[in-house]
């Protein structure tokens, strides 16, 4: 009999329908992925498992969790079952532990909650499962606070926390979303040792179909609250037989069609853009009244240059210093020292009025399709903004032209001119914000994590996008990420940064290869890949 | 967590020495000489000169200003001019009335608000909420002077239970004397009441759609224990921000209640030293009062040091 | 997700499906209404004082009765409510006009000036706001335009934080990056991007003062330092109610509820533009 045995399970808030029949089950010691695009209601699926729904849900259907059906249990044997039976983990670590309690307090207080311990005796297990998630106590006590800690080690203290009672169930909805590619690497360990350990069911919660392909021994598909094929990983994603794991699993391996030859030697002599001995320091805090305040060099001592019409990756873990890098070469910021030049033209230590034309061919592209555009103004008037670069300021109508066109180039409407940036899915404010980079007729666009927060499905279009425009325009890119398969889609060359230092140059599939140093060995062995995922499945089974 | 206690020492240090000044030139601007006001137009100009020259206004502005300050800090704050004796005695006896009744009010509107807040938040959205809430909405537009209107017309005049005004002094016996303050003591709190129980409530909501809670929760909490152990902590930040403005407005903000129950307080003697150009009596009670607005407020900070464990390790 | 905290267009529509709002927006246009109508026509003239018929409680010549001197307390309570809501909204005026534009540029310089910035505000609020209200009216002189001086700087602090606040949070957003990468110098760029996404933020706070400021005006007239007789004002009738409560109850009982009403009416506009500001508050609804 299966663990957890969720039949027809259907759920609305306020109305809307939100999960159509869906069916899933996981036997003890089972790693069941739970896969899906924003909004097909993974998460939703998560919480009506644990009943912590919003008020204004009704859910129907059976879930049936060791013999009990879950919706239909009191309130009083729900708060009985969670963090006993069934624990849960969350996406964001940084919110997710109360920050005026310290580490220790809150893993022990669920253990005292339910077994009545005294509090040295939950303390002491609080000890040893912190110790177990990798926060050993002498350098980790319990009196912590989390905002002492990293992320990664905020989110070690949420699975000490839902892991504690050893759960029969655990379920873990984006464990790692919100970290870089070697955190993930780790957590993801850590989550199947303690499922062995303990055999634990899993229900693995992503949108990275590549992760759960490496953890989950099953898989299911879902997809505007309704499942669309649910099997056996390996095979389900190696047959393909559902239109819709297809198009999924095309889209997570995408790469771009792209032109690899080598460019004329003219063209890439062509130095765009040079980067010397730029580094740049942080005053830190000061510890103590009258001690030294401790600086921060985020940026040290990085030099290297971009050929013209070249698309480099400047790839690195969350920290290493590439975005401070990425706005002081758009003079968002000033290096503490070192310089920084465009087409040989100095672009630090300019006051705006001098910078414009520089400004003018080189513009950005940011992660947070959301949190790119004012709100306020229509998708015209953003596009055109950079227009104010421009030394004779275009009348009303050649704006509009401009914007239509850059419009154009990036497979938007004229129409669209007049909305508003939140009539807009994800991917097509991604599409705008590069319509606004593109209508100065930038030669450098420097794109900070462009892909990050898209679904698999856009992300590949959007990759697509910019191969298209580097191939028509001949624009370089400098493209940030600490996303491996992003740098091998779309780029030539890549920089592998740490601490502050580039410490790695080579091209793309070079480097990915055979990583030279220990920093880019690392990021490569822990990042993610599909195909080996189920390679190595099928190897194992034979 | 010392240096942080520092820094807002010293701000709080500079703010007190910079609203000296204020003061000072303010009523320094002031139209018409002192001097004159106190001995009258029929005055001979070699008495207003004489006077002048006794109370020192004949020295510089900056003079005046160092003798002042250095005056409050050795507590000596001058002679009143119109009462004829130490402005220290003069504060000293009206703080007796003002403080208590502060405290009295500060303690009652507490006592109120927290209960109703959590009481609200915890049943969010059905009818106790509605109601409390709607009747803080009422609290909070009520004039409080009007309130104490109505009051002394209820409780004194018709059910006589207390008395109108006027206060016997505490030499009357504590009870007499406590008697005197109910009235207006329950006028300034219970606009207050209103006003603390609704932030109460909010923080409570606001840090109850937090993740951590729903971490809680995924540890088996019920939804009352996760209001009392983690989200009343949480919330006590907002709620002692507004504890703090609220007893700095109830030590000043009485001037006018304490004119509606004739009480003889800090507030009253300023009003009265105001008109009656009384300057070196409102210049004390004024830098009092602010000086004791700023030790609130640090004590505010240490309190959010004490709750907050963030603050203890920044600077 | 992130961009619910900014407003959006179609703000005062969503607005007007709140009921706070909307019962608040129906009593405070009302009220206004009052007061405009004021000007022109009142019951009976309020400068006339007939000895005869005075202290009348309510009836069908007088509907809110008449005072001491004999004075048609609706006519007063009309005329008052213009007085009252010329003082408050013009002391909102000031203390937008300065606090705003200070605590924008306090958030787009920030360093030094910001600290210099934020000290000041610290010095207006350590001043207790009542009493310095009355120093100020009583030695500038009693009279309207004092009170709304006194209380309207009083108002700078509380938008200048508001604002500081506000523009705070909007400036570390990526448009504003792209704004600069525009080539956007920061005044530019405050105009642009940062007020239009802090005016709601701003219109609530302007709620909540103006209703303060109702409340300040009424205490500063109630000590006799508001608009002089024979200028109507609440405050000033409650004053002259006071000795004559045991006789003539109602006298005190209907400016009071004025004053309630109107505080309230800005009070239940000010929770509705909040809610409608906050998503997040309004879901728990």
């Amino acid at each position: 009999m299966s663990l957890l045995d969720i039949e027809n399970l259907s759920l609305d808030i306020g109305g809307v329908p939100i999960l159509k029949g869906v069916d899933l089950t996981i036997s003890a010691g089972e790693v069941v992925g739970l896969v899906g695009e924003s909004g097909s209601g993974k998460s939703m699926t998560a919480l009506s498992i644990m009943r912590l729904l919003p008020e204004a849900a009704r859910v129907s259907g059976r879930i049936g969790f060791n013999g009990i059906d879950l919706l239909a249990a009191s309130e009083d044997q729900m708060c009985a079952l969670r963090g006993d039976d069934v624990g849960m983990i969350f996406q964001e670590p940084m919110t997710a532990l109360n920050p005026l309690k310290t580490i220790g307090e809150q893993v022990a207080e669920g253990i005292r909650w339910h077994t009545r311990a005294s509090r040295t005796d939950a303390l002491a297990l609080a000890r040893k499962m912190l110790d177990r998630v990798g926060l050993p106590v002498n350098e980790f006590p319990l009196s912590r606070y989390p905002h002492e800690l990293s992320g990664g080690q905020r989110q070690r203290v949420v699975i000490a926390i839902a892991c504690a009672l050893k759960p029969k169930l655990l379920i873990a909805d984006e464990p790692t979303t919100a970290l870089d590619v070697v955190l993930q690497a780790q957590i993801l360990e850590l989550l199947r040792d303690l499922v062995d350990e303990n055999r634990m069911g899993l229900l693995l919660i992503s949108h990275d179909l590549a992760v759960v392909t490496e953890m989950a021994d099953r898989i299911t598909i879902l997809r505007g609250g309704e499942v669309m094929e649910a099997g056996e990983t390996a095979q389900t994603l190696s047959a393909q037989a559902h239109p819709y794991t297809r198009q999924l699993a095309q889209a997570s391996m995408h790469v771009p069609a792209r032109d690899h030859r080598p460019r004329p030697v003219a063209e890439s002599k062509d130095v765009l853009l040079s980067v010397r001995n730029v580094s740049k320091i942080y005053p830190g805090r000061r510890m103590s009244l009258f001690g030294k305040p401790t600086q921060t060099r985020a940026v040290d001592d990085v030099s290297f240059s971009l050929p013209a019409g070249r698309s480099v990756a400047l790839v690195g873990r969350s920290g290493c210093g590439k975005s401070t890098l990425a706005r002081m070469i758009l003079a968002l910021e000033e290096p503490t020292s070192g310089t920084i030049a465009i087409q040989g033209e100095t672009v630090s230590g300019r006051n705006e009025a001098s910078l414009r034309h520089i400004r003018r061919d080189m513009q950005v592209v940011f992660q947070d399709p959301y949190g790119s555009f004012n709100p306020r103004r229509s998708v015209e008037w953003l596009v055109a903004e950079p227009l104010h670069l421009l030394d004779s300021r275009p009348g009303r109508a050649e704006r509009r032209e401009l914007a239509s066109q850059a419009l154009h180039e990036v497979g938007l409407q004229p129409s669209d001119l007049g909305k508003y940036p939140h009539e807009f899915s994800g991917g097509q404010r991604q599409r705008i914000s590069i319509a606004r980079a593109l209508i100065t007729r930038p030669k450098l666009i420097v794109a900070d994590e462009p892909v990050s927060a898209l679904d698999v499905s856009i992300r590949a279009k959007i990759l697509d996008l910019f191969a298209d425009l580097n191939q028509r325009l001949g624009i370089a890119y400098l493209f940030i990420t600490h996303d491996l398969t992003v740098a091998r889609a779309i780029t030539d060359e890549v920089m592998v940064m740490d601490q502050g230092r580039i410490v790695e140059t080579g091209n793309t599939a070079g480097v990915l290869s055979h990583p030279q140093t220990e920093a880019a060995r690392t990021l490569v062995e822990a990042a993610p890949d599909m195909h080996r995922a189920i390679a190595k499945k099928m190897q194992e089974q034979g | 967590m010392t240096a942080y206690l520092l820094k807002r020492a010293a701000a709080g240090l500079l703010t007190l020495v910079v609203a000296s000044a204020v003061v000072f030139s303010v009523l320094e601007i002031l139209p018409g000489d002192a001097a004159r006001l106190m001995l009258g137009f029929n005055a001979t100009e070699d008495a207003v000169q004489a006077l002048r020259v006794q109370m020192g206004l004949d020295q510089g502005f900056l003079v005046r200003y160092f003798h002042w300050t250095g005056g409050l800090l050795s507590l000596d704050f001058g002679r009143s001019y119109t009462y004829s004796v130490p402005v220290i005695d003069l504060v000293a006896e009206r703080a007796a009335v003002s403080l208590p009744l502060a405290l009295i009010s500060l303690a009652l509107s507490t006592a109120i608000a927290l209960p109703v807040g959590v009481f609200a938040a915890a049943r969010r959205g059905r009818p106790a909420d509605t109601l409390a809430m709607a009747a803080s909405q009422f609290g909070v537009a009520v004039p409080n002077f009007w309130f104490a209107l109505l009051l002394v017309y209820v409780f004194a005049v018709w059910l006589r239970l207390v008395p109108a005004g006027g206060f016997p002094g505490w030499s009357a016996g504590a009870w007499p004397a406590l008697k005197a303050l109910i009235l207006p003591a329950i006028a300034l709190a219970l606009p207050q009441a209103a006003i603390l129980a609704r932030v109460t409530r909010s923080a409570l909501l606001d840090v109850l759609g937090e993740d951590f809670i729903r971490t809680a929760r995924a540890k088996g909490l019920p939804q009352r224990a996760v209001l009392w152990r983690h989200a009343l902590r949480n919330a006590m930040l907002p709620v002692l921000t507004i504890l703090g403005l609220q007893f700095a407005f109830l030590l000043a903000g009485t001037v006018i209640i304490e004119n509606v129950f004739y009480l003889p307080g800090l507030g009253r003697l300023v009003f009265q030293a105001i008109n009656q150009r009384d300057l070196i009596v409102v210049e004390s009670v004024v830098m009092l009062l602010v000086a004791t607005v700023i030790v609130v407020n640090l004590l505010v900070d240490v309190s959010y040091a004490l709750v907050d464990p963030r603050l203890r390790t920044r600077t | 997700m992130s961009d619910e905290a900014l407003p959006r267009t179609g703000f005062m529509a969503q607005a007007f499906a709140n009921r706070s709002f909307v019962a608040g927006f129906v009593i405070t246009a009302f009220i206004a209404a009052v007061a405009l109508l004021s000007f022109f026509w009142t019951p009976y003239d309020v400068t006339r004082l007939i000895v005869a018929d005075r202290m009348q409680p309510p009836s069908a010549a007088h509907l809110l009765g008449t005072d001491q001197f004999g004075r048609d307390m609706l006519s007063m309570i009309m005329v008052g409510a213009r007085n009252s809501i010329a003082v408050a909204l013009v002391a909102v005026g000031i203390g937008m006009g300065v606090g705003v534009p200070l605590g924008c540029w306090a958030a787009a310089r920030g360093g030094y000036i910001d600290d210099v910035l934020m000290r000041f505000n610290d010095i207006v609020f350590a001043f207790p706001a009542l009493l310095s209200a009355i120093m100020i009216t009583a030695i500038f002189g009693p009279g309207a335009v004092n009170a709304i001086i006194a209380i309207g700087i009083f108002n700078i602090p509380v938008f200048a934080r508001v604002a500081r606040a506000g523009a705070l949070a909007i400036w570390p957003r990526e448009f504003i990056l792209a704004a600069r990468a525009a080539g956007k110098g920061k005044g530019l760029i405050t105009a642009q991007h940062i007020l239009p996404n802090i005016t709601n933020l701003l219109l609530v706070q302007g709620t909540i003062q103006f209703a303060l400021g109702i409340l300040a005006e009424a205490g500063l007239s109630y000590v006799g330092l508001g608009a002089q007789p024979p200028m109507p004002s609440w405050g000033r009738m409650l004053f002259d109610a006071q000795t004559r409560m045991i006789v003539a109850p109602y006298l005190a009982i209907i400016p009071g509820m004025a004053i309630v009403i109107t505080v309230l009416g800005l009070n239940l506009i000010g929770d509705g533009l909040a809610d409608t500001l906050d998503p997040k508050l309004r879901r728990r609804r």
